[in-house]
């Protein structure tokens, strides 16, 4: 048996899994919009998606382009602004789950979508914040969603746009920060924070991948239980829902 | 009072060296034909500013307009990085004070409500924050709360001279109404000294009076009024027109190397009178029929 998917779906899947019915969740670009609407249609009918720019509990039709895009803000029940949704709902506290994307991340969950840099030695200027650094400071808790890749997970990353657990310890709760990164998931693992040293930890690795393959493709070491499940593979019908009714078009999914 | 101007004339009004706070979101209600005019006129050392750095200004970098940008980093969504803005602060050519969309919402906040400064819990733990104490710092400073002693990140209030607001429908004084999410362009327009409004539409004062709590910017702060059709083009308006994914595909393809923009800006700015000219290269009335927004979906 066993269905066939991507890795890019059990990302999602495995986002989706995250969210508790009733959460208000501030979603980001990309894949943690499918992951957001995927908990939204099958297990968290009752939670609430925020888009930073004033949008509430949209029901999209068509895929968009980014959160600009007028396709990702239809049937929202408030179209309001930045103070109203990352003021008045985020940094008053009022946000269970914070849903990123980012490009690099380091051991302690801190995002960096600032500064890249090249293979010539050079640093590109990427996207910046947007809300990112509003979201991974003020949540109640964080997910991470991002490619499992050496360059991508990194022992130093180049700028902390957004913070996790900022030099591990207690180091967040010193800058004034609630909250922080409860989970980060790649297409090889998932990973948690120790609550005490704040390092990531490996939670569980997906089907296919072992230990060492996942380890072996990080720029640092994560910390390794004694004992590592699998991730639950997707089921069907949360597969359809993605191809079928979320990224009938793969902008996402690619 | 009729605030009614041309848009040449509305643009006239904003001396070089001016800080202008832009309403768009990456590729959404940017003020395009605002931005073109500007290098048309020649307007230059602006310093802009907007929650998220979008296509308006990005075009106005690209032309050598702009001397600083203040914002919460930015992108042309799916179309691309802000080419411009990005390699002006790769080669220095653009001093870039950089936040979150937050934190430059709570500027322009504390300047709406004519507050000294704000507390904000983002940006503390950060890059963002260690770069703006080194580089701006008298525009964050750590402050205790008088009340609890807990220490808290402070920030100034943003005080553009002038707000340039692309909307949907607006009367001639001025009152105007945004459909669809805001972003940041309440705060905008109340923390700048003046705002010119662009309007797709422009109705009678009695059409505002009938409806008046859909007026997002009272005309008691606007300047100037320009009825511009299309005036976001070829970024979106909520419930007017779509994006025009190949016009922005054509403007991400000329921006990918430094020279590229000098021949987009001959093609689409200089080598246009206005923005009518403008409307009938990119394909006139028929493009723009493509592109008018379905009433229900507001794209």
């Amino acid at each position: 048996m066993g269905l066939d998917y991507s890795p890019s779906e059990l990302m999602a899947v495995a986002g989706a899994r995250e969210i508790r019915n009733g959460e208000v969740v501030a979603v980001g670009l990309g894949l943690p919009v499918v992951a957001s609407f995927l908990a939204k249609l099958t297990h968290a009918p009752d939670m609430t998606i925020l888009f930073e720019l004033g949008v509430i509990d949209p029901e999209p039709r068509d895929s968009g382009v980014g959160l600009a895009d007028p396709r990702v803000w239809y049937r929202a029940r408030v179209l309001s602004s930045f103070v109203d949704i990352l003021g008045a709902v985020l940094h008053k506290g009022r946000v269970d789950v914070g849903f990123l994307g980012g490009l690099e991340t380091d051991m302690y969950g801190n995002l960096n979508t600032s500064l890249v840099g090249d293979p010539h030695g050079e640093f590109r200027h990427m996207v910046g914040s947007g809300g990112a650094n509003d979201i991974a400071s003020c949540a109640q808790r964080t997910i991470i969603i991002m490619r499992h890749e050496a360059r991508k997970l990194r022992q130093t990353i180049s700028f902390v746009t957004s913070p996790g657990f900022v030099t591990g310890g207690d180091s967040r709760r010193q800058a004034g920060l609630p909250g922080g990164p409860s989970r980060v998931i790649t297409d090889k693992a998932i990973f948690g924070f120790d609550p005490e040293s704040r390092k990531m930890t490996i939670v569980s690795i997906h089907p296919g991948n072992t230990v060492d393959d996942v380890v072996g493709t990080m720029g640092f070491a994560p910390l390794v239980p004694a004992r590592v499940p699998f991730t639950d593979p997707p089921e069907a019908s949360q597969l359809k829902m993605i191809r079928e009714t979320i990224d009938p078009e793969r902008m996402y999914m690619g | 009072m009729t605030k009614l101007v041309t848009l040449s004339e509305a643009v006239a009004s904003i001396p070089s060296g001016s800080h202008v706070s832009l309403s768009g979101f990456a590729i959404t209600r940017c003020n395009m034909a605002f931005a073109r005019e500007v290098i048309r006129q020649q307007i230059n050392h602006l310093t802009v500013s907007q929650c998220v750095g979008a296509m308006d200004a990005d075009l106005l970098v690209g032309a050598g307009a702009v001397d600083r940008i203040i914002y919460g980093g930015g992108s042309l969504d799916r179309f691309g990085r802000l080419a411009c803005v990005n390699r002006g602060i790769e080669d220095g050519s653009l001093q870039a004070e950089e936040y979150s969309s937050l934190s430059i919402a709570f500027r322009y906040l504390a300047g709406a409500l004519g507050l000294p400064f704000i507390p904000i819990r983002s940006l503390r733990g950060s890059d963002l924050l260690r770069r703006l104490e080194e580089r701006s710092p008298g525009d964050v400073a750590m402050i205790e709360d008088p009340f609890t002693h807990e220490t808290w990140l402070a920030l100034k209030p943003l005080l553009p001279d002038v707000a340039v607001v692309q909307v949907q429908v607006a009367d001639a004084q001025g009152n105007a109404w945004i459909r669809g999410p805001r972003w940041d362009n309440t705060e905008q327009a109340r923390a700048s000294r003046r705002t010119i409004v662009l309007a797709e539409q422009i109705v009678e004062g009695e059409v505002i009076r009938q409806d008046p709590e859909r007026t997002v910017i009272p005309g008691l702060l606007v300047s100037h009024v320009v009825e511009l059709p299309f005036g976001a083009h070829p970024t979106s308006v909520y419930g007017v027109y779509d994006y025009d994914a190949r016009a922005i595909e054509g403007y991400v393809k000329a921006t990918r190397e430094p020279q590229g923009i000098r021949a987009y800006l001959e093609e689409y700015v200089f080598g246009l009178k206005d923005h009518p000219a403008y409307l009938d290269k990119i394909g006139g009335q028929a493009r723009l029929a493509d592109l008018a927004a379905d009433p229900v979906l507001g794209y």
